[in-house]
């Protein structure tokens, strides 16, 4: 009977304790209203959590790079992190937690294509601003600006560039026609192969095979065998970084290594990667936003701090998030003031130098932006220039 | 095509084997507990980890490294054992369930919250490619096949000789007499428990080479594969679940192939529905339990 008693006058206390330190919390919150409320909505945990500790670090840089030098008109940017999980469900109601529960302006998310998707009517709801920096489905620039949604932007290349770029990279610097497809099976993966069969006809090329993997797929020597066996000439790969070693290195055990270049995007010129299986990923070509690899001054210098603070050289992801934080940042600059409507229209209004070019958006609210093609030689990845493609929109 | 066909046949044998080292530990212990242990794939994940740890941070070579993942697996199933697993002799199967599915959830945010929910690079093994019969096979797939022979060599000898063994199989028939002749019906339960984590964990291990990337839920889809394999092989039945996997692992390689890629996870359950219609006890339940 005493313990029962007890029980419930602990839980009674506790209880209350809850009630009473709530407020105070509220308090801290309110106290702090003239900082810029940033959140950052990215898959902190699962399958794709390597890309959503890059997307923060490269966000919490930045806030931390520009708190340094004073602010923007002496506001700083505070940022709050919610975890996607990756599936449009945690994207969701991560979203909803930043804005209904920290209170914040501005959202940048998510590297999930799936998730930013499901994430645009959320934020159109609450009249948040949401700038994507990692996602490359063209739907979410399709529905956006004069599409319909007047909250999202993305500061991006879409996975349409990209096709393009690529297609016609590998028709008429490689040589290659018949080509193989084995993506990621997401609305990524998916509509990156739809994206390259409205191009390749253009430069002759075919598909012989077509192969989609869930994440988390570990075994691919039957279809790896199968591509050796077709005939193809290349792998069109719209993958998972962290599922590229696994490929290349069954690639090697198959024996397609050195014979059949991947080509398409999922970190192919990382030096882990490239270490898991040097054979497999030699003379394959990626196109990307950005590569470490990149030469310009203020993405060598981003690289420095970026390392000098993490230990870590970063990745795509990190530099996105970085450059879309102080792209932010210049929006709130030219607007005055972190009025939402008022930072939004500053942003579509914008010509922002980022480290690999001029940025502006269209009226989908797309960035125009160009794209970095590498291709790895003697195991390094080697910059073959930046390519930009203009988006035809569908009528 | 004969020789793809073959090709994929032996693709579908080593997939097979992993599954079958993974299965028959969750059938065991089913046997002997009456419950499905939902948790089964995080041993395997723990075992991946260990292995990874004492790569990565101790610099040891591979075959310690096997030694000290299933160390860690069985370290990690005797405190579960002692703690939880022999609670739920003679308890309603939902505890099991539910238990299990608890220490999943557990050991994987575990996991992640010590190492980072990312991917690990794992390093190790015996990958270089070797040619058998035109067919090329990383070595490691050579031992994995064979680890998983001796390994049902093993416990057909253990459960049919073996003073333990005898012990397992009592148990699985009825506690209630088992506790009367003076069996240790706790003990029991907790070895089964250890034995049927430590293979999870040594499959793992076993794995991590050619699987290369290491996560805190990687044992998810272990679990999900395990259960229709478990199934089809008649609960509890060792001989049955090394069958079953080797068909879901070779039907699996063939619709991978054949049919496409992403189709391969539905191969498992879509097998076992087929299964359940002909034969709603499992393709082996025939035979005696163990």
């Amino acid at each position: 009977m005493a313990t029962t008693t007890d029980r419930r006058a602990f839980c009674l206390l506790a209880s209350a304790a809850c009630l009473a330190v709530a407020p105070a919390f509220h308090g801290v919150a309110l106290a702090q209203d003239n900082g810029i409320r940033l959140g950052i909505v990215a898959p902190m945990s699962g399958p794709n959590a390597r890309y959503g500790a890059f997307s923060l670090r490269g966000a919490q840089l930045a806030a931390k790079e520009i708190n340094a030098a004073g602010g923007i008109d002496g506001r700083k940017i505070e940022v709050f992190s919610a975890d996607s999980q990756g599936t449009p469900v945690e994207g969701v109601s991560a979203t909803r937690r930043l804005i209904a529960q920290d209170k914040v302006d501005f959202v940048i998310g998510d590297v999930s294509s799936s998730v930013t998707l499901a994430m645009q009517p959320v934020v159109e709801d609450a009249g948040v601003l949401l700038i994507n920096a990692a996602s490359s489905n063209p739907k979410i620039t399709y529905a956006a600006g004069v599409g319909g949604f007047k909250w999202s932007f993305r500061n991006y290349p879409t996975d349409e560039n990209r096709a393009l770029i690529v297609a016609q990279y590998a028709a008429e610097k490689r040589g290659f026609t018949k080509f193989a497809v084995l993506s990621v099976d997401s609305d990524y993966g998916r509509s990156a192969i739809e994206f390259t069969k409205k191009y390749l006809p253009r430069f002759k090329g075919q598909i012989l095979t077509e192969d989609y993997y869930k994440e988390g797929e570990v075994d691919f020597r039957s279809v790896l065998a199968k591509i050796r066996d077709s005939g193809a000439q290349a792998i069109i790969m719209y993958g998972l970084a962290d599922t590229t070693p696994i490929i290349a290195r069954q690639m090697t055990e198959v024996g397609l290594a050195g014979k059949i270049p991947l080509i398409g995007n999922g970190e192919f010129n990382t030096e882990k990667t490239i270490k898991s299986a040097p054979k497999a990923l030699e003379g394959a070509v990626e196109a990307a936003a950005w590569l470490p690899a990149w030469d310009s001054p203020k993405s060598k210098g981003f690289v420095t701090r970026f390392t000098a603070e993490y230990r870590e050289a970063p990745n795509n992801h990190a530099y996105v998030h970085w450059e879309t934080v102080n792209l932010l940042g210049k929006a709130v600059e030219a607007a005055k003031s972190i009025d939402r409507t008022k930072v939004r229209d500053a942003l579509a209004k914008i010509k922002y130098d980022s480290a690999v070019g001029e940025v502006t958006f269209d009226d989908h609210n797309q960035a125009k932006l160009p794209m970095i093609l590498l291709q790895i030689e003697d195991g390094k990845p080697v910059v073959k220039g930046a390519y930009s493609a203009d988006i035809d929109y569908p009528r | 095509m004969l020789f793809q066909i073959s090709e994929q046949i032996v693709n579908g044998i080593v997939t097979g084997s992993v599954y079958a080292i993974v299965a028959v530990g969750m059938t065991m212990i089913f046997g002997v507990l009456r419950a499905i242990n939902f948790a089964h794939g995080e041993y395997y994940m723990v075992g991946t980890f260990g292995a990874w740890v004492a790569i990565e941070f101790f610099d040891l070579p591979y075959p310690i490294a096997v030694a000290a993942g299933v160390i860690a697996t069985a370290f990690v199933a005797l405190v579960v054992g002692k703690f939880v697993m022999q609670r739920m002799v003679g308890a309603p199967a939902e505890a099991g369930v539910l238990a299990t599915l608890g220490i999943a959830l557990i050991l994987q945010n575990t996991v992640i919250l010590v190492f980072g929910g990312g991917y690990k690079f794992f390093e190790g093994g015996y990958i270089e490619p070797v040619t058998i019969f035109g067919v090329s096979l990383a070595e490691q797939r050579l031992l994995i096949i064979v680890i998983a022979v001796l390994v049902f060599f093993g416990l057909e000898l253990l459960v049919t000789y073996s003073r333990m063994g005898k012990a397992m199989r009592a148990v699985s028939q009825n506690v209630d007499c088992c506790a009367v002749v003076g069996i240790d019906v706790r003990k029991v339960v907790v070895t089964t428990f250890i034995l049927g984590a430590a293979l999870a964990g040594l499959s793992g291990v076993l794995t991590a080479p050619v699987n290369v990337s290491v996560y805190g839920g990687m044992g998810e889809l272990i679990t999900f594969k395990t259960l229709p394999i478990i199934i089809m092989g008649g609960l509890g039945n060792v001989r049955g679940t090394f069958f079953a996997a080797m068909i879901l692992g070779i039907a699996e390689s063939l619709v991978a192939t054949y049919v496409g890629l992403q189709f391969r996870d539905t191969v498992g359950f879509a097998t076992l529905m087929l299964v359940l219609m002909w034969r709603p006890h499992g393709l082996f339940s025939a035979q005696a339990r163990y």
